[in-house]
């Protein structure tokens, strides 16, 4: 599904990815952890086309997406949702989700808008309120609604946890392990144990802009050094 | 009594050009982040596609819709090419850019029609009696008409696909991109629409005005006003404004000299900027 080889990024004269190679395959959940500033976000980002200083290739269903504008990579089945500013803050919980269904034809657009209430019940309560104020784990759950809404083939989630408290956690979490078993590829960055232990079946672990270590989800729940270097362990 | 009423539908008339000016000034400041100086430019251009219509022996309304086309698509696609290569500038380069060719269409207006002022009758010639006056029924469909594309303007925003990803590009950029909503395909829209709005005031107002190089200019200052106002890029404060502002100066020049009026409403400006600088009141919401 998703193929990266030896991929670099630039911020100006910093050099915040520095070759980094991974894949996911067709219905596969891969998490991504690090340190922060590792470059976990820039990878994310550079995957979406939305860091310009980049070089490597990027395969995507076996396409290289290098000349692919960003608009055009998410009508492609790449679909991402940011860490922060991830909602429209003006319009409405059911206008944000409506604004990435919109791609889809006619009936697909109400069935997948019935499929995200389904999945985060919350949201349906809250439709007709303004993005803006909900909270922020409220945000959090309405970016993961929209990104899943637009059915992208491979969902691409930058800390669908952070600062969010254990119930909202687990109920992301919960969504997210839904969408994968319907078939739905993954590549999560997260420092949650919990949230990756549920949904990923393996792990990449990334230091100083590379990929220094790759596991299985049952060697990483052996492996106490990693569990309390890179993640959180409760949620 | 009477008096005020002519005046406030005076004002009506006023407000709805200015809505329809500002409404497309609003939308571009929303979606590109820019204050367009050529806007009065096009509306001026409005006026004079309508007078080369009759003059070819067409119909007026056709002329109205020629002016929104013609002027929306080329003075949008003219604009937008402008103002593309500078849009990482600085800000005041942008707004010189826009000044420059608000001066570019006032010279070639001026070049090719001459700076006379061509006079266009009104389509309609019927009055309605308001006690001892008889109003022009036409500068009531001028009104209803601005509140129809207005109003349907806001639902289209609302609710079409277009109009749902307008609003998602002028809130945030790079989250519609991500979402796959395709930018310049918007910008390109936001553009034209804006160019056009301006284009129906201009023909629509023509009887009333009259088409010359330079009618755009006093429209450009009043709408740029309603638009501060209203708040930068809230298309509903911006129209609300517009029409407050056209009654408020028609209506208050029965008993004060227009210009005091007008000296008031740059006051009021003044005191909105310094209160909104502050950012402590959102007096128009979107």
């Amino acid at each position: 599904m998703l193929e990266i080889h030896d991929l670099h990024c630039y911020y100006g004269r910093s050099h915040v990815v520095q070759g980094v190679s991974l894949a996911v395959g067709a219905g596969e959940a891969v998490g991504l952890v690090g340190r922060n500033g590792v470059g976990k976000t820039t990878t994310l980002r550079s995957i979406m086309g939305l860091v310009r200083g980049t070089r490597g290739k990027i395969l995507f269903k076996n396409e290289d997406l290098s000349s692919v504008p960003t608009h055009a990579r998410a009508r492609r089945g790449l679909g991402f949702i940011p860490d922060e500013h991830a909602v429209f803050p003006g319009m409405t919980v059911e206008e944000n989700i409506r604004a990435a269904t919109l791609l889809l034809a006619g009936a697909g657009q109400r069935r997948s808008l019935d499929t995200v209430y389904e999945l985060l019940p919350l949201l349906a309560e809250r439709r007709h309120q303004p993005a803006g104020t909900l909270s922020g784990g409220e945000q959090k759950m309405l970016a993961l609604a929209r990104g899943l809404a637009s059915r992208p083939e491979l969902l691409l989630i930058d800390e669908p946890s952070e600062g969010l408290m254990p119930l909202n956690a687990e109920l992301i979490a919960n969504a997210i392990d839904r969408a994968r078993s319907n078939g739905l590829s993954l590549l999560v960055v997260d420092s949650s144990f919990e949230l990756l232990r549920t949904v990923c079946g393996r792990l990449y672990v990334m230091d100083q802009g590379t990929i220094t270590g790759e596991h299985r989800l049952t060697e990483l729940a052996s492996s106490t050094d990693l569990v309390q270097t890179y993640l959180r362990a409760n949620a | 009594m009477e008096t005020v009423v002519v005046a406030g539908l005076n004002g009506l008339v006023v407000g709805a050009s200015l809505a329809l000016v500002a409404a497309g000034l609003a939308l571009l400041f929303g979606v590109f982040g820019i204050l367009n100086l050529a806007q009065g430019g096009y509306f001026m251009l409005g006026g004079y596609v309508v007078w080369l219509a009759i003059d070819h022996g067409q119909n007026f309304w056709l002329g109205v819709a020629a002016a929104a086309a013609a002027v929306g698509i080329g003075g949008g696609v003219v604009l937008l090419a402008m103002i593309w290569p500078v849009r990482d500038r600085p800000t005041a380069l942008v707004l010189l850019a826009t000044l420059a060719l608000s001066l570019v269409l006032e010279q070639l207006a001026s070049d090719f029609f001459g700076g006379d002022t061509k006079a266009i009758g009104a389509p309609l010639v019927a009055r309605l009696p308001i006690g001892h006056t008889e109003y022009p029924v036409y500068d009531l469909v001028i009104v209803g008409l601005t509140a129809a594309i207005l109003a349907g303007g806001f639902m289209l925003l609302k609710y079409a696909k277009y109009g749902v990803w307008i609003r998602a590009v002028a809130q945030n950029r790079e989250l519609a991109s991500i979402l796959g909503i395709p930018i310049i395909r918007v910008y390109v829209l936001a553009f034209m629409v804006s160019s056009s709005l301006a284009a129906l005031a201009g023909s629509l107002l023509v009887p009333l005005t009259g088409a010359y190089p330079t009618v755009g200019v006093d429209v450009t200052v009043n709408a740029f006003i309603v638009v501060i106002a209203g708040g930068l890029g809230n298309l509903r404060g911006a129209a609300a404004v517009a029409f407050l502002l056209g009654v408020v100066e028609a209506v208050g020049s029965i008993w004060v000299r227009a210009q005091a009026v007008q000296l008031g409403v740059f006051v009021l400006v003044i005191l909105l900027l310094i209160v909104r600088s502050q950012g402590r009141y959102v007096l128009v919401r979107a």
